[in-house]
């Protein structure tokens, strides 16, 4: 029996274009616990969004050029399929919350219809059957008066409102795994507070696999289980929410998390990361985030550290990492 | 003595923005060449072009000589390459080359009007807004539904046929679409946040519309002369050959026409017939080719995907390859490698 | 700038400004409809401060500080920049009194011009006032680029080849290259990754100190406002809720939506987790807001009172007042005893959610 919901071995993904090889994934491992939530970090154009897209096989080929070792969900291998059986397994096994839901929702379609869709899609139910379903999942994702709610056009919803409607098509047809890509960062904090809330609850209720893509660390502390710090293609960072927050090992994840905007702060003054995410066709040579990082030596120019495990699971690349307790290094 | 320096001055900067755009145009036409859609079109626009120019030196014989009754209906020959008419004799060839002019004309000539009419419109429905939008934009209305044949043929009834009438009803009819586009661009434009700023810093509406609003709407004007172009010039022929032309003037659709009148069709005189088709098929085929091949280039999106395409067809196996395996590191298992002990952080 | 400046007077002073908004309805001739974007505002801001504006979206934030630099015309009230107003200006003093404001974008890939290249982007305030020679222009540039943290080989790329933070920083540049003393930043950072939130609110501080301008931040994160404002005010539909010095609001937030607001920020701290109250609903239409007070519909503490009686902006410690019944206890004897300080029945239920430790 396998504990793992999405295995993912050795990803890779390239985009020829004219001026080169833009390295967008280089190599990286993804595994997703049955029921765990796992958030994948990084600032924009470290590759997560790709990875996010590489795991449902949705990348077009061209632009995209993928390989990887081991694509698992569950216990079927992915790698080889067709996109017609990708279509059935997106359908069934895989949905995904984007983060514009105004694009995601069919703005002519009422949106109980798009819930009911997606209900009758996967079950052999009676349209009124369906429709009974959906107005149960929207009360549970928090849409309220759900009866009347559920014939209003997209339009005439709110954002917050909008995103509940997507995650409840996302959990209508009890998917093994659920992705959501940047779930939250159009809305207001009121409403990031509420929709996040949400999710975590409806992902406890079903016991799904969601795999979370952000950059804002702040959403990753109330979600999520296990955190993959993604920089420049390459995963820098693997840990429990609750390491990572309270010892970041590697300068990059330190540098994330300090430079979210706190209310203990008192200072006028916020930390920052200096520059900005190389362009992915000049990367730096050795460890790519050396140029940002203040601990960075001649070593750390010349060769890219490898990704380190340590005996708690944890997971660093980097050849100087910071809060690392004795106990992680006897073992 | 300041004020000539000003002047010099003036006159640099003249000389200096003429130049930047003759570069401009060049850059563009450059574009063009290197697109190998574009090139075919700008090779054939620019035959018809010298063609139109140069019709009395290139035209081996004079198109309005009628006097030639003992070259009535010659197949074609090295003498006549495209043959004569059945009727009078005229060299088919020459008139071919003379109906360039006309059509080159009256197309470019109305598609230019069309897209200033157009232009101006658009952008002033859609930037002033108001009033004035809703004023243009009933005139749009009441002129999409006025059939515009039933109006050549009367107007052409009053002023006899000359093509002032029939260039005028095209612009007269031919700028509302385009205005309703390039309205619907300007709004989007005049609301962005970049006009915002050019207004706080005390922009005038003129230097709004010139530097903001002009320009964002440039290539849809400039696409949309060489699309009209083609499809006035195709117009034109249909309207001479329902004898609605200039009787005085060779055009293709005219000797289309006469073709038909004069029996081409009974006495089998196909180069009658088929000289101006051709004619009219390489123009059309020209400047459809352009228009084409500048909304590839004016839209990123479409550059994008078929420069891709392009790419993908051309990639080095070997080389993905090669960068694939670049990537792959060296495993490590648990414990393989220890970490230096952290700096005090 | 200007001749007779008196730094002691507010730079801003908006006196009872509305904003409505006339929408059209369905039908023809029917009375149309306002949406109230800003009801009855009074502000002032002073010289070289930084004052906040937070809100939800849709508050009503983003058409105040539009009416405090002439974008919007106010239905009602005066608005003062530097003891002028700016309404009643000849339209060519409007503008030169204007270009000493200024405004950052929230969203800096639609506020430059995708033709443009620094260089063309940068100058064309200064192009647009005129009298510089290209030189001074070219120089101004490059030095405005270095204050912003970018490097003259930028200057003649296109904004395609910039980052979001790269871009903000052009806007920035932009808006100070025209020497303003006022400078609205509308949610300057929320579009862009958290990583580079620091990196442009520390610019903003820093060039803040050393130009001596006036900022109004506008934000829906308080985390944010907190770090950067010396005044700000918290607005709900259109209405100021709360008012006062940040270190006093922050030290004592008396509105149950600030509150609620300082609840929903995300936090990083993992340990001392808070208990934390999340608003349920939205933010209401302003078409038709509620006729009381603006906030009861979703108030978790709303009384009978509030539903009709409009809540009053009160002080209630110096520099910092509250627009509630409930911390200002307003209700006069009588109607207390016609049970208007009653919670209403059935009211509180479902308004609350609670996010608790993990």
């Amino acid at each position: 029996m396998n504990d793992n919901m999405l295995t993912m071995r050795n990803l890779k993904v390239v985009f020829p274009s004219n001026a080169g090889m833009i390295r967008a994934v280089e190599g990286i491992d993804l595994d997703i616990r049955k029921g765990e939530c796992v958030a994948v970090v990084g600032e924009s154009g470290c590759g997560k969004s790709v990875t996010s897209l590489a795991v449902m096989k949705l990348l077009n080929s061209p632009p995209a050029l993928m390989r990887v070792d081991e694509l698992r969900l569950d216990d079927e291998e992915l790698k080889d399929y067709s996109e017609t059986k990708m279509q059935s397994i997106r359908g069934q096994h895989i949905s995904i919350i984007f983060q514009d839901a105004m694009t995601a929702l069919n703005p002519v379609m009422t949106v109980g219809r798009q819930v009911d869709e997606m209900f009758l899609r996967h079950n052999d139910i009676s349209k009124k059957e369906a429709r009974k379903r959906t107005l149960e999942a929207l009360e549970l994702v928090g849409v309220p008066e759900a009866k009347s709610r559920a014939n209003n056009f997209p339009h005439q919803l709110s954002g917050g409102m909008r995103q509940r409607v997507l995650i409840a098509m996302a959990f209508a047809c009890m998917p093994k795994l659920i992705i959501a890509d940047e779930p939250t960062t159009a809305l207001d904090v009121t409403i990031q507070a509420q929709v996040l809330e949400v999710l975590r609850g409806m992902q406890q209720k079903h016991d799904v696999s969601l795999m979370l893509i952000t950059h804002d660390l702040s959403v990753v502390s109330n979600v999520a289980d296990t955190v993959y710090v993604m920089y420049s293609g390459k995963i820098v960072e693997k840990a429990s929410v609750r390491d990572l927050f309270k010892t970041p090992h590697h300068p990059y994840s330190y540098g994330l998390l300090a430079s979210v905007p706190k209310l203990s702060d008192t200072k006028h003054q916020f930390v920052q990361i200096p520059d900005s995410v190389p362009h992915p066709l000049r990367k730096p040579s050795g460890c790519y985030f050396h140029p940002r990082c203040r601990y960075a030596t001649e070593q750390c120019k010349k060769e890219m550290p490898p990704l380190e495990r340590f005996d708690n699971g944890r997971e660093v690349r980097c050849y100087h990492p910071l809060n690392v307790t004795d106990t992680e290094l006897q073992s | 003595m300041s004020e000539t320096l000003d002047k010099k001055t003036i006159f640099q900067r003249i000389g200096k923005n003429v130049l930047k755009r003759l570069k401009r145009i060049g850059e563009f036409l450059g574009k063009l060449w290197k697109h190998p859609k574009g090139r075919i079109g700008l090779i054939v626009v620019t035959i018809l072009v010298i063609l139109a120019v140069f019709a009395p030196w290139i035209a081996p014989y004079d198109p309005y000589d009628v006097t030639q009754r003992a070259a009535k209906g010659l197949p074609p020959s090295w003498q006549h390459p495209l043959g004569t008419t059945i009727t009078t004799g005229q060299d088919i060839l020459s008139m071919l080359i003379y109906g360039t002019r006309v059509s080159l004309l009256i197309g470019v000539s109305t598609g230019i009007i069309l897209a200033f009419l157009g232009a101006i419109m658009g952008i002033m429905a859609g930037y002033i807004g108001g009033f004035v939008d809703s004023a243009i934009m009933r005139v749009v209305d009441v002129m999409l539904v006025i059939p515009t044949l039933p109006l050549i043929i009367v107007l052409t009834g009053l002023f006899g046929r000359n093509y002032f009438v029939i260039v005028f009803v095209f612009v007269a009819f031919g700028w509302t679409g385009l205005a309703r586009v390039v309205r619907s661009l300007v709004l989007v434009l005049k609301n962005s946040n970049y006009v915002k700023a050019a207004e706080l810093a005390g922009a005038s509406r003129w230097h709004i519309m010139m530097r903001h609003i002009l320009p964002g709407t440039s290539h849809l004007l400039i696409m949309n002369t060489a699309l009209t172009s083609a499809g006035i010039m195709v117009a034109e022929a249909g309207l001479s050959f329902l004898g609605l032309g200039d009787p005085t003037a060779i055009s293709w659709g005219k000797m289309l026409a006469d073709a038909q009148g004069g029996g081409a069709l009974l006495f089998g005189a196909w180069w009658w017939i088929i000289a101006p088709g051709l004619g009219i098929f390489f123009a059309v085929f020209g400047f459809m080719r352009i228009g084409i091949v500048m909304e590839e280039i004016f839209n990123p999106r479409m550059k994008a995907s078929s420069g891709i395409y392009k790419l993908f067809k051309n990639l080095n196996n070997q080389y993905v390859e090669e960068v694939f395996a670049s990537m792959d590191e060296r495993k490590l298992l648990t414990g393989d490698v220890k970490p230096e002990p952290a700096e005090s952080g | 700038m200007s001749e007779n400046e008196n730094r002691d007077r507010p730079i801003i002073d908006m006196r009872n400004v509305s904003v409505d908004f006339p929408v059209k309805g369905p039908i023809p001739f029917m009375p149309k409809k306002k949406v109230r974007a800003v009801t009855d505002v009074s502000l002032t801001i002073d010289y070289g401060e930084t004052f906040g504006i937070v809100g939800e979206s849709g508050c009503g934030k983003s058409t105040l500080a539009n009416a405090m630099i002439g974008m919007v015309k106010p239905t009602a009230g005066d608005v003062l920049f530097k003891d002028v107003d700016l309404f009643k200006l000849k339209r060519k003093e409007f503008k030169r009194i204007r270009r000493d404001m200024q405004m950052i974008f929230q969203d800096p890939y639609s506020s430059l011009n995708p033709r443009f290249n620094v260089y063309q982007l940068i100058s064309e305030p200064m192009f647009i006032r005129g009298g510089v020679s290209d030189e001074d222009m070219k120089a101004r540039v490059v030095e405005l680029l270095e204050l912003v943290g970018l490097s003259d080989d930028d200057l003649y790329r296109h904004p395609s080849d910039f980052s979001g933070g790269q871009r903000q920083r052009i806007g920035i540049a932009r808006a100070i290259s025209l020497n303003p003393d006022f400078l609205v930043c509308d949610e300057p950072v929320s579009a862009l990754d958290v990583s580079v939130h620091a990196q442009i609110l520390n610019l903003l501080v820093e060039i803040q100190s050393k130009l001596k301008l006036t900022y109004v931040f506008i934000s829906h994160n308080l985390a944010v406002v907190k770090n950067v404002c010396d005044n700000m005010i918290v607005m709900y539909l259109g209405k100021v809720m709360e008012s006062g010095s940040a270190e006093s609001i922050f030290r004592n937030p008396k509105h149950p939506y600030t509150h609620a607001l300082l609840s929903a920020v995300l936090d990083v701290d993992i340990e001392n987790r808070k208990e934390r109250v999340v608003l349920k609903g939205d933010i209401p239409s302003p078409i038709d807001p509620p006729k009381g007070c603006r906030f009861w519909k979703r108030c978790p503490f709303a009384m009978t009172g509030c539903k009709d009686k409009p809540a009053e902006l009160l002080d209630i410690e110096p520099n910092h007042a509250v627009a509630c019944h409930l911390v200002n206890d307003v209700f006069t004897d009588a109607e207390k005893d016609a049970g208007l300080n009653q919670p209403i029945e059935d009211h509180a239920e479902g308004l609350l959610g609670t996010h608790g430790k993990k």
